[in-house]
């Protein structure tokens, strides 16, 4: 593989994966922000208004960064993929049309409402726009999950003379089950982020003794939001994820485990370091047969290893190995510490426990992580392949495009992302430093 | 079909030029029409809650190319990389200026935004000019309809003249759309500066249509008709005279509208049916017909393309007249 395409794949890799740590805020911010001003409006609940101007200013910092790296985006695969964009436009360019003409749009008009129009618009429309911003976030996740499904699990297309990938079926595309229970399972992942982070900035206010009837507010809806949907991570999204993977990927399905050779009962490593040139995992823990049964329903099923398969078609294995391990383990760590919250909250006990709450609010980066965790596991384990079985990530690279280019630009993007990254920080900080008492907008 | 699709598209570019052209041309002009950092925030908040919407119709209009000419979008961004790359770090820069200068009540953080926000906003619209005056120009295309020419060539006299036009009408398009948002000083000078700006855009206007009726004479037949738009052109640009010595602000922006709608129509009639003229003209180039998917995919992607725009036209249209009152910058 040349220099370009590795070029290529570390400048799309590091773009993306900056891009989307603000996607998760806005998907995970968004209900929030609908479901205070719609208390607002039928309660008559000032403090919730209040709150809901809050996390509409935090929003809008975020929006606002995912907007310029997003832009981007847009056009890389022109870019820097010009043979798989001419290759399969017809089907990927579709959704992503879409995610322009039904999300962006939506999500970007009415935050222009929300932001500045909270005095010329009625109240009722004001609170239409926060439900309609929430839209359109959910609907441009969902788009661009459907593009990366189809290429995860190409469906409802045909190849035509010369190679080219036309488009069969748009409705194949959109309604792919497997782009669905991925789609579900990532709104999942954003709304646990979402959760945690409204749970540990009133756990902020409660421990800093400060505002602290929103406070004791945002950890309550922060922490069952946070428990509902880090159960549901778990089960059924992430398991289903899982057997969509088992189907279609098994390769991938390998490496995640760290499997290497096939076999009946396979076991589950809960810890352990794959090592590719031994084909074997280090220093392992294992649960015996559950894999098999994780898998396939049944502890006895024969789950293949990566050894019965071309060292070709490997992913890159200890990446992919760890970065779901780091991924699941954090799932666990999530579910636990939100049902511990819920249980506190139920109890009454858990705006005096100190040390419940310093935990929530160390944990608000780590949804970051395992979002980011989840993704490489499926875009490091989906390769040598761009789109699963048609074409290889190596075919995919311009080839009018030099890797010096590449890697300026990449440095480029490195230096803008990281004045971004703590601008963001900055003015979030500040947002939360300002508190919502007052909040005028 | 292929010719819906490339008109589609022609729209969407032009809802781009004429929505962000105006809050690009407010900033590329801001200079001149303000002198405090008072007066420049209420310039900002004039744009400030439409500015994004008007973007999502570039980022919008390049989802339809990849969709529907999707050869095109593969040649034209691999192609020109690191001239689109400028333009990306542009409008990420843009875009934070706008969103950011607010923040903080600080001289010097104002001071800054406000420089990037002006220098950027004047940066793009010049290489989103010279980047239209090679695509009427032609690029030099390779066997697979790849861009093979350099650097050096997109930045020939022509498309640096079309690029200078575009930022003489864009500000004139900017300067009718703070007079129409905006009240006190900033307006009173704006309508100054468009008294003189709009000799600066007739003179500009006369260049390059000529310039364009020779470079491309023997080359577009198909479009006699294309003969007659300066009238319209003409027209509309003595409109804008006309109603802003009125002080009719309305009518001078939509006047300002239509000049460069019908600049943009001229522009597609040029290069139709390419996507991607070549260089020299007689070779041809990257047509509506090389770089299409199959008739069917075509027509679900306009079917559903349109159904999408129209829904926006609507809410658009619903908002912004909700939001429309004037902003007062301070005497
Ligand atoms: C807070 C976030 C979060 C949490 C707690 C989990 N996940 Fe996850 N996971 C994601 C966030 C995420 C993600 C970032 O959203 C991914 C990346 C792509 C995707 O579809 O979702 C993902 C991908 C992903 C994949 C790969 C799908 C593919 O390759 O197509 C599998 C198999 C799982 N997850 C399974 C799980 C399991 C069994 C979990 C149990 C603890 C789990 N996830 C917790
Ligand atoms: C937001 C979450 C995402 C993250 C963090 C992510 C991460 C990555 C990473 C790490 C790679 C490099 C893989 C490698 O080369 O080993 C990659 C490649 C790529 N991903 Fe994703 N990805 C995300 C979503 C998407 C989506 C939604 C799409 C499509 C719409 C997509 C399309 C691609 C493409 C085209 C490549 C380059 C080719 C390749 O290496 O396969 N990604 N991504
Ligand atoms: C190849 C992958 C991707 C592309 C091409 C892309 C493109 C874009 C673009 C152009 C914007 C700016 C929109 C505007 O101006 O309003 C944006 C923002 C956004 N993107 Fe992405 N994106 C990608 C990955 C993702 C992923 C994986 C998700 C979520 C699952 C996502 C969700 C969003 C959301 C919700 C926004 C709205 C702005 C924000 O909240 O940050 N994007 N994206």
């Amino acid at each position: 593989m040349g220099t370009a395409v590795i070029a290529d794949r570390l400048q799309f890799a590091f773009t993306i994966m900056f891009h989307y740590l603000f996607p998760i805020g806005t998907m995970g911010l968004a209900p929030f922000i609908a479901w205070f001003n719609i208390k607002a409006y039928r309660g008559r609940d000032p403090e919730a208004a209040s709150a809901a101007r809050f996390w509409t200013k935090v929003f809008a910092v975020n929006f606002a960064a995912g907007v310029v790296t997003g832009i981007p985006m847009e056009f890389q695969f022109g870019m820097n993929w010009a043979p798989f964009a001419a290759r399969s436009g017809a089907v990927i360019g579709q959704p992503l049309v879409m995610e322009g003409v039904y999300a962006f749009f939506l999500e970007s008009i009415f935050l222009g409402v929300l932001l500045y129009g909270r005095r010329q618009v009625s109240e009722r429309i004001y609170v239409l726009s926060s439900v309609l911003v929430c839209l359109g976030s959910w609907l441009s996740g969902f788009f661009i999950v459907a593009t990366d499904a189809w290429m995860q699990h190409p469906v409802g297309y045909a190849v035509a003379a010369g190679g080219r990938i036309e488009l069969r079926s748009l409705a194949a595309v959109l309604l792919s089950p497997f782009a669905w229970w991925q789609y579900a399972h990532v709104l999942t992942g954003a709304l646990v982020a979402g959760g945690f982070i409204v749970a540990g900035v009133g756990s902020y206010y409660l421990l800093a003794h400060r505002d602290e009837s929103f406070g004791r507010r945002f950890v309550r809806a922060g922490t069952m939001v946070a428990f509902v949907f880090s159960a549901i991570a778990i089960f059924p999204t992430g398991d289903l994820n899982g057997a969509d993977v088992t189907r279609y990927q098994p390769v991938k399905l390998a490496a995640m485990e760290g499997l290497f050779a096939s076999q009946r009962g396979a076991p589950l490593a809960i810890l352990g370091m794959p090592d590719t040139a031994r084909e074997t995992l280090i220093d392992p823990v294992f649960v015996p047969d559950a894999l098999s049964f994780l898998a396939y329903g049944n502890v006895a099923a024969n789950v293949k290893g990566l050894s019965s398969y071309a060292r070709t078609l490997w992913p890159p294995v200890a990446l992919t190995y760890y970065a779901y391990h780091v991924m699941v383990g954090l799932g666990t760590i999530f579910v636990s510490l939100a049902a511990l919250a819920l249980l506190w909250l139920l109890r009454r006990k858990l705006f005096g426990a100190r040390w419940l709450l310093w935990m929530l609010m160390l944990a608000m980066p780590f949804p970051y992580v395992a979002n980011e965790a989840g993704w490489v596991t499926t875009e490091v384990g989906r390769q040598p392949w761009i789109a699963y079985g048609l074409m290889k990530t190596a075919d995919a690279a311009s080839q009018n495009v030099a890797a010096g280019e590449t890697i300026f630009t990449l440095i480029g993007f490195a230096g803008m992302y990281f004045a971004i990254g703590v601008l963001f920080l900055l003015l979030t900080l500040r947002e939360i430093g300002a508190g919502p008492a007052e909040a005028p907008l | 079909m292929n010719a819906a699709g490339f008109a589609l598209l022609a729209l969407m570019i032009g809802a781009y030029v004429l929505l962000d052209g105006y809050d690009l041309g407010v900033a590329a002009i801001a200079p001149l029409t303000t002198r405090t950092p008072a007066e420049r925030a209420a310039a900002m908040s004039a744009i400030g809650p439409f500015w994004n919407g008007n973007e999502v119709w570039l980022i919008a209009a390049g989802g339809a190319l990849f969709a529907l000419f999707p050869k095109a979008y593969a040649s034209a961004f691999s192609g020109f990389y690191l001239p689109f790359v400028a333009v990306l770090w542009l409008l990420m820069f843009r875009g934070l200026a706008l969103e950011l200068r607010n923040h903080f009540k600080n001289e010097l953080w104002h001071t800054f935004w406000d420089s990037a926000f002006f220098a950027s906003s004047a940066a793009l619209i010049v290489l989103f000019g010279v980047a239209l005056g090679n695509l009427l120009r032609g690029v030099p295309l390779d066997r697979r309809g790849y861009f093979s020419g350099t650097f050096a060539f997109l930045l020939n006299p022509y498309a640096v003249g079309v690029g200078i036009f575009a930022l003489f009408a864009l500000a004139q398009h900017g300067l009718t759309f703070l007079t129409l948002r905006v009240d006190g000083p900033p307006a009173r000078r704006a309508r100054r500066v468009q008294s003189i700006v709009w000799w600066f855009v007739l003179l500009a206007y006369l260049l390059v249509t000529v310039a364009t009726f020779v470079l491309r004479a023997g080359s577009v037949h198909h479009a006699a008709w294309l003969a007659f738009l300066p009238l319209p052109s003409l027209l509309a640009l003595g409109a804008v005279r006309f109603f802003a010595a009125r002080g009719e602000e309305r009518g001078a922006f939509v006047a300002s509208a239509a000049f460069l709608a019908s600049l943009l129509l001229a522009a597609a009639g040029t290069m139709f049916p390419y996507l991607l003229p070549a260089y020299p003209a007689r070779a041809g180039g990257l047509s509506i017909y090389d770089a299409a998917p199959s008739p069917s995919a075509l027509a679900t992607t306009l079917t559903v393309t349109i159904v999408g725009l129209c829904a926006v036209v609507a809410y658009t249209i619903f908002t912004a007249g909700r939001m429309a009152g004037k902003i007062r910058a301070p005497e």
